[in-house]
């Protein structure tokens, strides 16, 4: 099922996120999936998150759709070129992977490979439009494809909270004229600067879920502020989050700053995302708090 | 000689969507480089300003610039470049031109070309491209062959399956790299070392560009510090600096020049049989720009004749046979104290006295004392930037009063409010010392400046110091400075306190080639073979001797020359066996000009004899400092055609 | 015009052994770029050893006349030596290599890329001589080199305070041209058609 149904439906779409481990066994993150994602729409696959060598992400979505949920399949521009994205994304829609999430991907030097020749064949918007045209029958080449082509949900990336709202809206027309169906968003915590952007960005009409990391602890508030693109999170979070002490509560103020913001943000978009980031266990919980 | 496609001019198709919705266009383009260096313009410009006209939009003007993107240079090209009513500006060139002007332009620029991806572009001109940069260089595993740019695969550890007939898959013109590698190891006997290396996996991380920016960023401030251009050349100063100054021995005999200064040659005083003392005036000053001379020896006049001398082929000269007294003139006496002379008193002092420029340009200091203009700082030039030179450096160890005193002289002869003593930042026990005793000197400053040759040029020094820019064809005075050299102060505080006129100077003799070498007192007219001699004589007999530094020295291809006044080193080098090969035009004499010149027009147009050529590209503002021959890549002798060219300008008049 | 940085220390000695050697410095680029001090200093601990057979310091070895006549008169202790070791850049060794063919030739330095090469000036920024020039795009801010992932159709999420992932000193690219774009009222041109980079080789672009 392709989530641009549900958007179509007018339906709000919820997705969490999952990493594939650095190895092969992947039971543990089949049954988390299926124990606390089951509920929800859709599940990202990240595609060697943060340039650290995994488990393929299409091996991941193949598992996920066999264990009945719907997979996204997150694809990054860093370590393949052209020819390689456009056969991966060939095999994702043989195997029936029908949404993707179209990236740039972080910089070699940012993984555990920093020696790795960093690809960047495509960028996002240019991998958007390879998709495009595959769906259109033909490749990046201009070759024809054999036989009924591949019909993909096509979601992009989009960061309302960065230091440029401006440049942000740019890319995302950019993307949108490119093809893009949906957007996932960078994790939000600032609600009226989302909301401000989404203001904008409805000119595109296309629908936007909100990106939710749940903070789990001050410490990773600081640290996402220091070193996390387009991510700020308010020091009044943060002080609220340093309140969290007691091992027993721990989380419970995160899962409650999260719900607060989807809430706030709802009305202004069409679905949210969650990134768990290991708390794949609190989203049910952080679902019900938001009201969702 | 192969010419490289830096770039094209884009295609209508992406030229006419462009100029859609444009209009009132300025054309800039690059006069390309690393090419045959031709004075033809380039079509490109022509050919854009037809398609411009042809679709009804107006041109504001076009210009053709060298080197566009030596930032320095086309920023002051520019500036009165782009006329009133210019609202877009098309740039006609690598992207490198057009990222600089776009950077200073204050109207939208655009691209009219694409670069190319062209072959070879590394040291010279080559004609093919034979390293990609990748740094982690492989030759050493390959016989010298390299995999990056060979292997159209860029494999690192052997050929693909893909060679046919020794033929790469990709082009069949084209020689497997591998191939070629495993026959060079093969050939040199290295197969098995080969064999035997560790599994080569390429490190991509290694092509950091953060170390090439802030490379580049400190090469550029090396580059423009203080200045417009200049080099760096190998100091190879460590063979005397630590040396202290020893006396030479006498000389039997000395053969002192009639003409040792800038100007007429003195008149001979003296006659063949007569005997002269230490300080004993021989010649007189012919005329204002002039000087006299003075025996260096007591003893007799055994000849008045031509003999060979360093920078003039012949010139008359006084010979004199020394009694091995040195018995002083009586004239040697010493004047009255600083405080009592007067500005003029000084200057009579110094001009009868015969000193004249001792940094090897010999104009007389008694002239330069007595400015058109009002001065109000006088630069000691401490900086003695030629390589091997160490002279000065010794003589401020060693004299360091003497040139306090002789600086405070000038200082009150010009009426100067201040003394500026400038030393480079490679000689800091002189600078600590002339810190130490001019530390009561209200009026006297020590400047450390950093490292560049050629610093000690009076136009670099005042621009580096005072910030003030000497005007084309005029002199310090101009900008309310006086230059003097250490040496040249020295003397003068000899002059006044001892009465001892210029007899006798300290001079580096030194270069690799020489056995021994030392910093020594000399005086005028000792032959310098005797100098050579006294220093252990050269090793090898492929060797240049030169007097004065290697940058700005004379060759010398007779040694039975005398130690003049201007004589500040005698240097034995390596001969450097080159041949003149055509300009490339790759702009790096320009980029070190620090007359901010296109050296590379002299050279052409002297060939070509366009003597109003290189009139007009201002050859008489060079300062013949060698820094474009220095970088020459093509090995062109540029300060001799300047010399010829400024020759045949002079008589243009 | 290209970039040397000396070897690591270990590796010029493994390779030398206890071979004789004859080394070569090219200056020519010395205003560029030359480990002048590094160089010296290491090859000062080779001479201890008495293995060193010649030194020459010279400029513009990729230029092959110059360079056969300057390696002329040490042919001999050329001869001499087991191998030459040369510090320059790639095209200096390979110069080398091709004229010593029968001579273990060996390099000292590894070669980097300078910025400004296809000029004269080497320069903070670049051009990456891509052959279809998107200056026009981007106001004149080369996105290739601008940008770490030389990305054409805009920025990427990476960016945090306006500096790039890869390095926290270095600007993002993007939102440089982006101020370029909204400074000369050229926006415009984020909404052309999306780019997609042709790495045809050089022979091709050229034609």
């Amino acid at each position: 099922m392709k989530i641009t149904e549900l958007f179509e439906r007018g339906e709000f779409v919820v997705s969490a996120e999952v990493g594939p481990p650095k190895g092969i066994h992947i039971e543990h993150l089949l049954e988390e999936a299926k124990t606390y994602l089951s509920g929800i729409t859709a599940v990202n696959v990240t595609d060697n998150q943060s340039s650290v060598m995994r488990l393929g992400s299409l091996a991941t979505c193949k598992a996920l759709k066999d264990k009945g949920l719907t997979p996204i399949y997150q694809l990054t521009c860093r370590d393949r070129n052209r020819i390689a994205l456009q056969s991966d994304l060939l095999s994702a829609a043989m195997l029936g992977i029908e949404n993707l999430l179209l990236l740039t991907g972080d910089h070699t030097k940012m993984g555990d490979h920093p020696q790795a020749k960093p690809v960047f064949d495509l960028d996002s918007v240019s991998l958007i439009h390879a998709v495009k045209k595959l769906e259109e029958g033909e490749d990046l080449g201009g070759n024809k494809l054999v036989g009924e082509p591949p019909k993909f949900a096509k979601g992009a990336v989009v960061s309302p909270c960065s230091d440029s709202i401006d440049a942000q809206l740019a890319k995302m027309e950019r993307k949108v004229r490119a093809g893009a169906d949906y957007f996932q968003t960078q994790a939000v915590y600032e609600p009226e600067k989302f909301i401000k952007f989404m203001e904008k960005a409805k000119q595109f009409g296309k629908p936007v879920q909100l990106g939710i990391v749940i903070p789990k602890s001050a410490g990773m508030a600081k640290f996402m502020n220091d070193n996390v693109a387009g991510i700020h999170v308010p020091q009044e979070m943060i002080d609220e989050l340093k309140k969290d002490k007691e091992k027993t509560k721990a989380g419970i103020t995160g899962v409650e700053i999260a719900a607060r913001i989807i809430k706030e943000c709802k009305p202004y978009c069409q679905g949210v995302h969650i990134m768990a980031l290991g708390w794949e266990s609190k989203v049910p919980d952080l679902l019900k708090q938001a009201e969702i | 000689m192969e010419n490289y496609t830096k770039y094209k001019l884009k295609g209508c198709d992406e030229l006419v969507p462009l100029l859609s919705g444009v209009d009132n266009l300025f054309v800039v383009a690059c006069n390309k480089c690393f090419k045959e260096f031709e004075t033809i313009d380039e079509p490109d410009c022509g050919e854009f300003e037809k398609i411009a006209a042809e679709h009804g939009k107006t041109v504001t003007g076009s210009a053709k610039v060298d080197f566009l993107c030596n930032k320095t240079q086309t920023e002051k090209k520019l500036q009165d470049m782009i006329p009133e009513g210019t609202e877009h500006v098309f740039v006609i060139s690598c992207g490198l031109g057009i990222q600089t002007v776009a950077d200073l332009a204050k109207v939208p620029v655009y691209a009219a070309a694409d670069s190319l991806n062209y072959t070879g572009h590394h040291g010279m001109a080559l004609t093919k491209k034979s390293c990609d940069a990748c740094a982690q260089c492989y030759l050493n595993v390959t016989g010298g062959v390299c995999p990056i740019v060979d292997c159209s695969k860029s494999l690192v550890n052997g050929q693909c399956g893909g060679a046919k007939n020794g033929k790469c898959e990709v082009d069949s013109n084209k020689d497997c790299a591998w191939e070629k590698i495993y026959k060079r190891l093969e050939k040199q006997g290295r197969i098995s070392e080969f064999l035997e290396q560790p599994v080569q996996v390429r490190d991509y991380s290694k092509v950091d560009f953060k170390f090439v920016n802030n490379y580049v960023k400190s090469i550029r401030e090396n580059r423009l510090e203080g200045y417009y251009g200049g080099v760096h050349p190998s100091e190879r100063k460590e063979f005397t600096e630590h040396l202290t100054l020893k006396k030479f021995p006498d000389p039997e005999v000395v053969v002192i020049p009639l003409s040792m200064h800038a100007g007429a040659p003195a008149n001979p005083v003296v006659q063949v049989g007569d005997t002269v003392k230490v300080g004993q005036k021989i010649g007189e000053a012919a005329a204002f720009i002039s000087s006299p001379i003075h025996s260096s020896v007591s003893g007799t006049v055994i000849a008045i004749e031509p003999h060979g001398h360093a920078t003039r082929g012949e010139c008359m000269s006084v010979v004199i046979r020394s009694d091995g007294k040195n018995t002083l003139h009586e004239s040697v006496k010493p004047h009255k104290d600083l405080d009592s002379l007067t500005p003029d008193e000084i200057i009579d002092i110094v001009r009868e006295s015969g000193i004249v420029g001792m940094g090897g340009a010999g104009f007389p200091t008694s002239v330069k004392l007595k400015p058109a203009k009002p001065v109000d700082t006088i630069l000691l030039n401490g900086c003695e930037c030629e390589p091997l030179l160490t002279a000065d450096h010794r003589v401020l160890l060693e004299f360091a009063d003497d040139v306090v005193f002789g600086l405070k002289a000038i200082i009150k002869t010009v009426g100067a409010e201040k003394g500026i003593i400038v030393i480079e930042d490679n000689k800091p026990d002189a600078i600590e010392l002339m810190k130490e005793k001019t530390a009561d000197c209200g009026n006297i400053e020590v400047v450390v400046a950093k490292t560049k040759y050629p610093q000690g040029a009076e136009k670099m020094l005042i621009k580096r110091v005072m910030k003030r820019q000497v005007p084309s064809g005029g002199l310090p005075a101009d900008v309310g400075c006086v230059v003097s050299n250490i040496s040249t102060t020295k003397a003068i505080a000899d002059a006044i306190q001892k009465g001892m006129p210029l007899v006798e100077r300290v001079v580096t003799v030194t270069g690799e080639k020489l056995k021994n070498p030392g910093n020594y007192i000399v005086k005028i007219g000792t032959n310098t073979k005797e100098l050579i001699d006294f220093c252990g004589g050269v090793t090898g007999d492929d060797i240049t001797i030169k007097a004065g530094g290697p940058m700005m020295g004379f060759v010398l291809s007779d040694v039975n020359v005398p130690i003049m006044k201007g004589s500040n080193g005698i240097i034995v080098v390596d001969t450097d066996h080159t041949e003149e090969q055509p300009c490339i035009k790759c702009g790096r004499c320009v980029d070190v000009c620090p007359m901010e010149l296109s050296p590379l027009y002299f050279a052409k147009y002297a060939d070509e004899k366009n003597w109003q050529g290189v009139k007009d590209k201002k050859i008489m503002d060079c300062i013949e400092c060698r820094c474009c021959e220095y970088i020459c890549s093509s090995k062109i002798p540029l300060v001799t055609k300047i010399k010829a060219g400024k020759t045949a300008v002079r008589e243009m008049k | 015009m290209l970039i040397t940085q000396l070897k690591a220390k270990e590796t010029i000695v493994s390779l030398v052994g206890g071979k004789k050697v004859f080394i070569i410095n090219c200056q020519g680029c010395k205003e560029v770029s030359f480990p002048e001090k590094e160089a010296a200093e290491l090859q000062k601990e080779l001479g201890a050893s008495g293995k060193v057979t010649g030194v020459i310091t010279t400029d513009y070895i990729c230029n092959p006349e110059n360079m056969k006549l300057r390696l002329q008169k040490h042919m001999g202790e050329i001869e001499a030596a087991d191998m030459v070791l040369v510090f320059s850049c790639g095209v200096g060794v390979q110069t080398i290599a091709e004229y010593l063919e029968d001579k273990m030739v060996c390099a000292g330095c590894d070669t980097c890329r300078l910025p400004g090469f296809q000029g004269v000036t080497p320069l903070e920024y670049d051009c990456g001589q891509c052959g279809e020039c998107y200056l026009n795009l981007t106001g004149g801010i080369c996105p290739i080199t601008a940008c770490s992932k030389s990305l054409v159709n805009g920025q990427c999420g990476g960016s945090k305070n306006g500096k790039c992932e890869v390095d926290s000193n270095m600007e993002c690219g993007w939102e440089r041209i982006y101020r370029r774009l909204e400074k000369i009222g050229h926006l415009d041109a984020l909404k052309c058609p999306t780019q997609v980079r042709n790495y045809a080789t050089d022979d091709e672009v050229s034609k």
